[in-house]
């Protein structure tokens, strides 16, 4: 069986890696992308099994806008074949955002929230959960 | 009866204060009418009573039915205007109307009076000496003119009588037995006699309308006196109430806002505004109105280099502009016309750093303020100024504090998102998913994070207390939640610890089946009783207790989180709840520990609306009592 892949988008390298050691460890393939753009070229490259996305990218908002147009209700969407895949979101709820942050269907279309800094164990388990494992 | 004459005045500018509704001048009127009515009472029985007397005990002889016709027709017309003062009493009747009662009422007495003269002996008759009397009643009650005028109506009448009587025209009624001489036909006696009744006539009206015109006079003063002292007392409560309403805020729109309306409730006029001065210190702008159209207060900017009145205010003089269509002061004169504006009256706002601005009265009508309006509204102003000042630097102190807060919350989330990376990095190695470490390593490396893990700690609980001065907002609305399911959820969260320290951990709910709710935030909520259970649970040996109860008291609801931990002692109770404070024993069981965490919850507690205590003994343990509103049904 291949090993499922998983996206992360996130503008933080250091990121990156504190949540690529432990995935890789549980046997997942990582891709990386340091913004939204680069997250869309790389899920149009390979299509991932999961999405963890970081909430303030380029603006306090970035990810937010990245998961309302990969998960867009619109028919039309040119990314409509990838509105399955699950997005597992990490948020600063200590962040100066005022926005409150849960998952909703009809506002956000993301499946979990995670507060940074995560522990490992707990990454693993969320983002078991989301792929059905 | 009153032994002192009551007297009306048919005066132009009367005293018009309401008193019990009705004024002055109308109660005085009324006393005086019911006054004249009473004396006719025994004035028509004393005409009785003489005729009676004449005939019975004097052997007088006298034809006595007229003039028991005459007594009885003065007792009977007293009457009707005995019934007609009360129907006036009851109805408002104007000024007039009791003048016109009081006419009739004199009228009507000296027709009796010429009769009872006629038929007492006309010329002989001692009754003559009465007209003078009513002379003066008349003088005292009338305006001279009136009582000159009834006075010589009188001299008339006598004469006419008394010539008709001399000329054989009318018959001669004398008294038998009085008088032993006819007099009547006597012309001397009855020249002389008419000449002395006219003269003493006219001179008694001219002394009593004098002395009563002096009286009046004299009155009319004290009624002013009295009137401008009511309106100084009236202000003064008036500026005692507008200060306690004013300084009863600390908000500046408030502030302004009941200082114009109390300002032209006061001074009673129509309209009321303050400008300040801005930050340029060139433009005066609009801070607060009353009465005054939108679109006059958007005519555009008050400029003082355009604005010649405002820069004479600013100097700090009070300015009347009797006229606005008489000065060239104004910057907006036509704006002025359009909103009917016609006089005006303003003081300055004078702060401890110099002048703030224009405290403005507006009038419709022209020449409405005097001198004393300006003092007034200066004595306004001057309170008016310490209240804004106030509200200014209170205002000063919220933005500085807010600032402050924002700040902190800056740096501390610039700190926080490096901390936080470091943590999850060294979190990969000490857990293993980077390949494997020797003991040393491992155990160095151990202890870095543990130090981040304070670190982080640190950094969450100040951005938190940053965050609750701030704007509370950014932990969700306020909504009704019921306290019972967060303790239950809190209690939840601290089982498996609690029973790892073989602590007893239980809660009582001690008004079961009542509705506990409280208008919060669910996180804050949680975080207060978190917080609390939590201290409990870390400052309590192994084997202690910690009980938890709830209970509605009144509209509050009583949250206790009791423990037989270490205790605080007195000195550490008083500085429990400030930021950064440990105590010294609670440092000895946890090393590490931000001292943000009670402040914290106090911090919360405060904002919703509730307080918090503690009560403890070294060693013995520890009571921490949340006291929370209770949201009503």
């Amino acid at each position: 069986m291949d090993k499922k892949l998983i996206l992360l988008v996130d503008d933080d390298p250091d990121v990156r890696l504190s949540l690529r050691l432990p995935l890789e460890a549980t046997g997942y393939a990582i891709s990386e992308a340091a913004n939204p753009k680069e997250g869309l070229t790389a899920i149009k490259n390979s299509k991932p099994d999961l999405i963890i996305l970081d909430v303030m990218m380029d603006s306090a908002t970035a990810g937010f806008q990245f998961a309302l147009d990969l998960h867009s209700e619109d028919p039309k969407s040119e990314l409509k074949e990838y509105k399955e895949i699950p997005i597992l979101m990490l948020t600063a709820i200590h962040g100066t955002t005022p926005l409150r942050f849960s998952p909703d269907q009809d506002y956000l279309p993301v499946q979990k929230f995670l507060e940074k800094p995560v522990e490992p164990e707990v990454l693993i388990a969320s983002v078991k959960e989301l792929l059905g494992e | 009866m009153s032994g002192q004459p009551p007297r009306w005045y048919p005066s132009t500018n009367f005293h018009s204060s309401q008193k019990g509704g009705r004024s002055l001048v109308e109660a005085e009127l009324e006393a005086s009418v019911a006054w004249l009515i009473g004396l006719r009472w025994l004035a028509g029985i004393g005409v009785l009573i003489v005729t009676w007397s004449v005939n019975a005990i004097f052997k007088f002889r006298i034809s006595p039915f007229p003039l028991y016709l005459i007594g009885a027709v003065i007792l009977l017309y007293n009457i009707i205007f005995y019934f007609t003062e009360q129907r006036f009493k009851q109805t408002s009747i104007s000024v007039k109307g009791y003048i016109g009662l009081a006419q009739w009422q004199v009228g009507l007495d000296w027709l009796a009076m010429v009769l009872l003269f006629h038929y007492s002996g006309g010329i002989e008759s001692p009754a003559i000496l009465f007209f003078i009397f009513h002379i003066i009643i008349a003088s005292i009650f009338f305006k001279p003119r009136t009582a000159y005028g009834f006075t010589i109506a009188a001299i008339l009448l006598v004469w006419g009588t008394v010539w008709l009587e001399f000329w054989g025209i009318l018959p001669h009624r004398p008294i038998v037995g009085f008088i032993q001489e006819p007099l009547y036909k006597n012309i001397w006696y009855v020249l002389a006699t008419l000449f002395f009744f006219g003269a003493t006539g006219l001179i008694s009206a001219f002394l009593a309308t004098s002395i009563n015109q002096r009286l009046r006079q004299r009155e009319e003063e004290v009624m002013e006196l009295t009137e401008s002292l009511q309106r100084a007392t009236d202000r003064l409560q008036a500026l005692n109430d507008g200060a306690r309403t004013i300084s009863s805020t600390l908000d500046l729109t408030q502030v302004l806002n009941r200082l114009v309306k109390n300002t032209a409730e006061a001074i009673q006029v129509d309209a009321c505004s303050i400008r300040m001065v801005d930050a340029t210190g060139q433009i005066l702008e609009e801070m607060a109105a009353y009465g005054l159209s939108q679109v006059y207060l958007n005519k555009g900017p008050l400029e003082l280099e355009k604005n010649p009145l405002a820069r004479e205010v600013l100097s700090g003089k009070v300015v009347n502009i009797p006229d606005t269509t008489q000065t060239n002061l104004l910057q907006y004169p036509s704006e002025a016309a359009e909103e009917g504006i016609s006089s005006m009256l303003s003081a300055p706002l004078i702060g401890k750093n110099g002048p703030m601005g224009i405290l403005r009265a507006y009038s419709r009508e022209t020449d409405r303020f005097s001198d004393d309006d300006g003092t007034f509204l200066s004595a306004i102003a001057a309170q008016g100024s310490i209240a804004i000042e106030n509200a200014l630097a209170y205002q000063a102190i919220e933005t500085l504090d807010a600032t402050k807060s924002q700040f902190v919350r800056m740096v501390t989330h610039e700190l926080r998102s490096p901390v936080s990376v470091m943590r999850s990095l060294l979190r990969t190695i000490t857990a293993g998913y980077a390949g494997g470490l020797n003991d040393q390593q491992s155990d160095i490396l151990n202890r870095a994070q543990k130090r981040v893990d304070a670190l982080q700690g640190l950094i969450d609980d100040l951005l938190d207390l940053a965050a609750g001065k701030v704007e509370l907002k950014s932990h969700g609305e306020a909504e009704a939640i019921n306290l019972e399911d967060v303790i239950v959820q809190v209690m939840e969260r601290f089982e498996v610890i609690a029973k790892e320290k073989e602590i007893t951990f239980e809660w009582y709910n001690q008004s079961p089946g009542v509705l506990i709710s409280t208008k919060a935030t669910k996180e804050g909520l949680d975080r207060i009783f978190n917080n609390l259970v939590s201290n409990a649970i870390k400052y309590t040996l192994p084997k202690g207790k910690v009980i938890v109860s709830l209970e509605r008291i009144g509209d509050e609801a009583y949250t206790i989180i009791e423990d037989t931990g270490i205790g605080i002692s007195m000195e550490a109770q008083s500085q429990l709840f400030q930021e950064f404070y440990r105590a010294p024993n609670a440092k000895e069981i946890e090393r590490e520990g931000t001292g943000l965490g009670l402040a914290i919850v106090k911090d919360i507690v405060t904002h919703i609306g509730g307080r918090i205590s503690v009560k403890s003994k070294l060693g013995k343990g520890s009571q921490f009592t949340v006291i929370l509103p209770v949201l009503k049904e």
